[in-house]
């Protein structure tokens, strides 16, 4: 059976010990679509369970998919799968960036890379096409990721595409990224390339992907799909009144309007009203400066950006020329928490002499923001920065650091709101200087080391979400049990938006309890925000349509920030989205027939896949009580409101139970432990890992 | 060559002025032994080419470099995309501009990692085409409607003559099937400037693309 379209065909290996670079076909991976579903299914076949995050038995898997570099809307994502170091069990995880490197590696002819053992010195993997070498990287070992990338491209050319590793990377700190273009980082696996010796892995493509539809059709499948798009994270209404629209939301991301400008464009560009129908404008959509940077934001603004083949550029690209006085270049670019989780180390906020409060907000940010991409610190989801709050608030900090080494930290600055704080803060994390440096491991590891005690993780502040070590991220505040079930499946914070997309789309709730209703079979699926009520199957089969999508998603791959087109902004469609598109998408590209349900099975065969890892690296089927459970702050906050009252998030524990035990029935998996069972794992053509499971007693009675 | 694309062609030929201009031939010829030694070509005539109904500018400013542009160019003309084959030529500069990295100061040159400006180079439908000029099959022609400098496939070696010798490497040889490809203009559609989602690429007569860019100069003075 040819790929005759979507993927490139063949799979990279590079042994960075004996220097061996090998191929795969492709083919034999396509039940697991690839992305995601290439490296769990690689991580299964060949990293023995037990392996440590930085041992040399693991291997990182760079992994695209039949969609990534076809054009189709937002299909520029890379997924990063490897053992994950600040997860207690080292579980399997992923990581993924944007920007443009994995468009280049399918150019390049490849579906993926598996990286294994490790190399004795430094070096970095040069791909141009079918010439592939592993070269010296003395010269920048020891630099940042901006001075790493300028240097491979001057070696390959300005049409490659670089990603790379930090100090931090370098110095396996676990909270650490993996780094392409200027603003696009992979959070969590920068540390396994350290540990490979492995610093960047430039690739360079001349090829092309086939597609398997008639030229003129793929353009107007595209041109649909623009037809129906939102703006950032598929928010379909704008955010403030305007006279094309039936609804608005203050928290909607369609921001742009009348007198909102990009300042900083030669000449300023005015956002104005982007009306749905005029797809020349979607860019302008969303002007996220005014989000990530504040209420100065606009005027910063030269441009935004993003990634390869999206019309929604959520990156916003700021010049700062106050910068320069801490030595750092006035061109920054990020988004969301790339701005957000810097900020948040300077608890006590900004001060800068001279400058406006909103105006010192943009240059604490951005300079934060420089830092921790330049090192390739990660921030678990902002946790680093709770982390610091918690310990230096509690005297966590005095009890455990050397006396000399906590008076030689520049506190002043913190407490003034100095941003230049950040350039000693950042430097002791990458470079693993002294104890303070322990914040990089993640809270898990700092508890174990610093004994926080039960506070630390029950504390509602700390936004700690399971005892495995990772924040909320669109949690029980994204639709009471749906956001709470999601967040509890993986080994990291949850990366998933298609619940929290359709939640925060601004549409009234009868609108979506309608959507609720034609995809789950249940209006009660969907809640009134921070008004929940009790668990109900439509809740568990939106949870699980939730996390299928995303694991989707990361695997054709498309970034689940936009996708799925569950609701639209088009008042004659009655605000409907079309949820077959990625099938229509598949079947285009590849050529191969695809049903928006089996496709969904083969998504659901990728979770499951990952659900066994766990269980298989953990050494329990007992998921439900080892891996699922919340801290508590989630049952107990409120105190003076019930659960399921108007005006709070709160969960109940026999609730919570009740839904991890329909969310198990949705999946298959036994409803008393929630492991995968030898019946699911057989109908989801996964054998072999019931097989694997069994000799290793870990399957469910 | 099939039937109906020679009559095609030939209705091409015919509307257009085909001048014997011996001496620009010699240096059409001896032109061609510089860009490809070892290549001969007996080609005589050299054609003069009308103005192209319009050209494709590109406002930089507006240019957010998602590339949407280069992947509908070769969606829509290739079947298949990719960065290389695109007639809208952005990504080649994207990351550090046209000087590069090996550029003085590339911190604060043009491309994402600098200040951010884009450059795309784009096909001029130039009123001497050197692409066509060189050609040593003939291969490149007029298109009745458009305008457009097309290359006829069936004439086309794949000798990359044309992509050396635009001045901007437009053309460019598609290493599957071997033929040079070139803006067609979307035999007057343009896909890149219908999916550009901010508007950044456009396709206007000479008059407005000048006027736009005196406009563009008026501002900066002020």
């Amino acid at each position: 059976m040819a790929l005759e379209g979507g993927w490139a065909g063949k799979i990279l290996r590079v042994n960075l010990k004996s220097g061996e670079i090998s191929h795969e076909k492709t083919e034999k991976y396509i039940e697991y679509i690839g992305g995601m579903g290439l490296g769990y299914k690689i991580m299964w076949d060949e990293v023995p369970a037990g392996t440590k995050a930085f041992d040399e038995a693991n291997k990182i898997v760079f992994g695209v998919g039949p969609l990534t570099g076809s054009g189709a809307i937002s299909s520029g994502r890379t997924n990063i799968t490897s053992l994950l170091a600040s997860n207690p069990f080292h579980g399997v995880s992923d990581s993924h960036m944007g920007g443009h490197f994995a468009v280049e590696l399918k150019y390049a002819g490849y579906d993926g890379i598996i990286i294994e053992g490790k190399s004795e010195r430094p070096v970095w993997l040069k791909i141009e096409d079918e010439k592939v070498s592993i070269e010296d990287a003395t010269l920048y070992w020891g630099h940042g990721t901006f001075q790493t990338i300028a240097g491979v491209t001057a070696i390959m050319g300005g049409d490659s595409q670089v990603a790379a590793i930090g100090q931090a990377g370098e110095n396996q700190v676990n909270l650490s990224v993996i780094r392409t273009g200027l603003s696009h980082s992979a959070g969590g696996h920068g540390g396994v390339m350290g540990s490979k010796n492995l610093k960047a892995i430039g690739v360079k493509g001349t090829g092309a992907v086939h597609i398997n539809m008639e030229n003129m059709e793929w353009y107007k499948l595209n041109q649909f799909v623009l037809s129906i798009y939102g703006a950032n994270n598929q928010h379909v209404v704008p955010r403030t009144p305007q006279p094309w629209a039936e609804y608005d939301h203050p928290g909607s991301r369609w921001t742009a309007k009348e007198g909102l400008y990009w300042e900083q464009a030669d000449p300023p560009i005015e956002t104005g009203v982007c009306k749905p129908e005029d797809s020349n404008k979607i860019g302008y959509r969303t002007m996220k400066a005014m989000l990530d940077l504040g209420a100065n934001g606009p005027k910063y603004t030269v441009r935004m950006g993003g990634c390869a083949a999206c019309p929604i550029r959520c990156h916003s690209h700021v010049k700062v020329p106050q910068l320069s006085k801490y030595g750092v270049d006035p061109y920054v670019a990020n988004t969301c928490m790339g701005f957000y989780a810097p900020s948040s180390i300077m608890f006590k906020g900004f001060n800068v002499d001279g400058e406006s409060k909103d105006d010192a907000t943009v240059i604490g940010r951005s300079l934060g923001s420089h830092m921790a991409d330049d090192y390739g610190v990660w921030c678990n989801y902002g946790q680093l920065a709770r982390d610091l709050k918690w310990a230096y608030e509690k005297g966590v900090l005095k009890r455990v650091l050397p006396s000399a080494e906590y008076n030689s930290i520049p506190w002043d600055k913190l407490e003034s709101g100095d941003p230049s704080f950040y350039l000693d803060f950042y430097r002791r994390i990458a470079m693993k200087e002294g104890e303070l440096s322990r914040l990089g491991e993640g809270a898990f590891w700092l508890d174990k080391r610093w004994n926080l005690g039960e506070e630390y993780w029950t504390y509602k502040d700390n936004k700690l979400w399971t005892k495995v070590g990772y924040p909320v991220h669109h949690s029980n505040e994204s639709n009471g049990q749906v956001g709470a079930l999601i967040s509890s499946m993986f080994n990291r914070d949850a990366q998933c938006h298609t619940h929290q997309n359709l939640i925060g789309s601004g549409l009234p709730t009868d609108v979506q309890k309608e959507v609720a209703e034609e995809l789950w079979g249940s209006k009660n699926a969907i809640d009134e925000p921070a008004n929940y009520t009790p668990m109900n199957r439509g809740k568990a089969k939106f949870a699980k349509w939730s996390i299928v999508r995303n694991v989707l998603h990361d695997s054709l791959t498309l970034c689940n920030w936009m996708w799925p087109m569950t609701v639209s902004p088009l008042k004659d469609r009655n605000y409907r989205g079309d949820t077959s598109l990625e099938a229509q998408y598949y079947t285009a590209v590849t050529g191969k027939e695809m049903s928006e349900e089996k496709l969904d099975q083969a998504a659901e065969r990728i979770f499951t896949l990952h659900r066994a890892l766990t269980v298989k690296q953990m050494g329990t089927t007992n998921m439900r009580e080892e891996h699922d459970q919340l801290t508590g702050w989630q049952f107990d906050m409120d105190p003076d409101k019930e659960p399921f009252t108007a005006g709070t998030i709160k969960l109940d524990r026999e609730d919570y139970e009740k839904a991890l035990t329909m969310l198990y029935e949705e999946l298959g998996w036994d409803s008393k432990t929630g492991a995968p069972t030898r019946a699911t794992l057989e109908r989801l053509r996964l054998k072999y890992v019931a097989d694997e499971l069994e000799t290793m007693g870990l399957l469910p009675a | 060559m099939s039937d109906e694309k020679r009559t095609i062609l030939d209705k091409t030929m015919n509307r257009r002025e085909f001048l014997r201009m011996s001496g620009l031939s010699a240096i059409g010829v001896s032109t061609l032994s510089w860009l490809l030694p070892g290549c001969t070509s007996n080609k005589e005539d050299v054609a003069v080419f009308e103005t192209a109904s319009g050209v494709l500018i590109h406002e930089s400013p507006r240019c957010t470099g998602c590339l949407l542009c280069e992947s509908s160019c070769t969606s829509v003309n290739d079947g298949k995309v990719g960065q290389q084959l695109a007639r809208v030529k952005i990504s080649p500069n994207y990351m550090y501009g046209q000087n590069g990295v090996s550029g003085p100061n590339w911190e604060n040159g043009t491309g994402e990692m600098g200040n951010f400006k884009l450059n795309a180079e784009l096909c001029r439908q130039c009123e001497q085409p050197a692409c066509a000029l060189a050609c040593p099959e003939n291969a490149i022609f007029e298109a009745e409607k458009s305008g457009a400098r097309e290359v006829d496939p069936e004439k086309c070696v794949g000798c990359g003559t044309c992509e050396r010798a635009c001045p901007w490497g437009i053309p460019t040889v598609d290493t599957e099937t071997n033929v040079a490809t070139k803006c067609v203009l979307c035999h007057g559609y343009s896909a890149c400037v219908s999916v550009c989602p901010t508007g950044a690429l456009h396709f206007v007569s000479w008059d407005e693309a000048i006027r736009k860019y005196e406009d563009h100069f008026r501002t900066e003075e002020i």
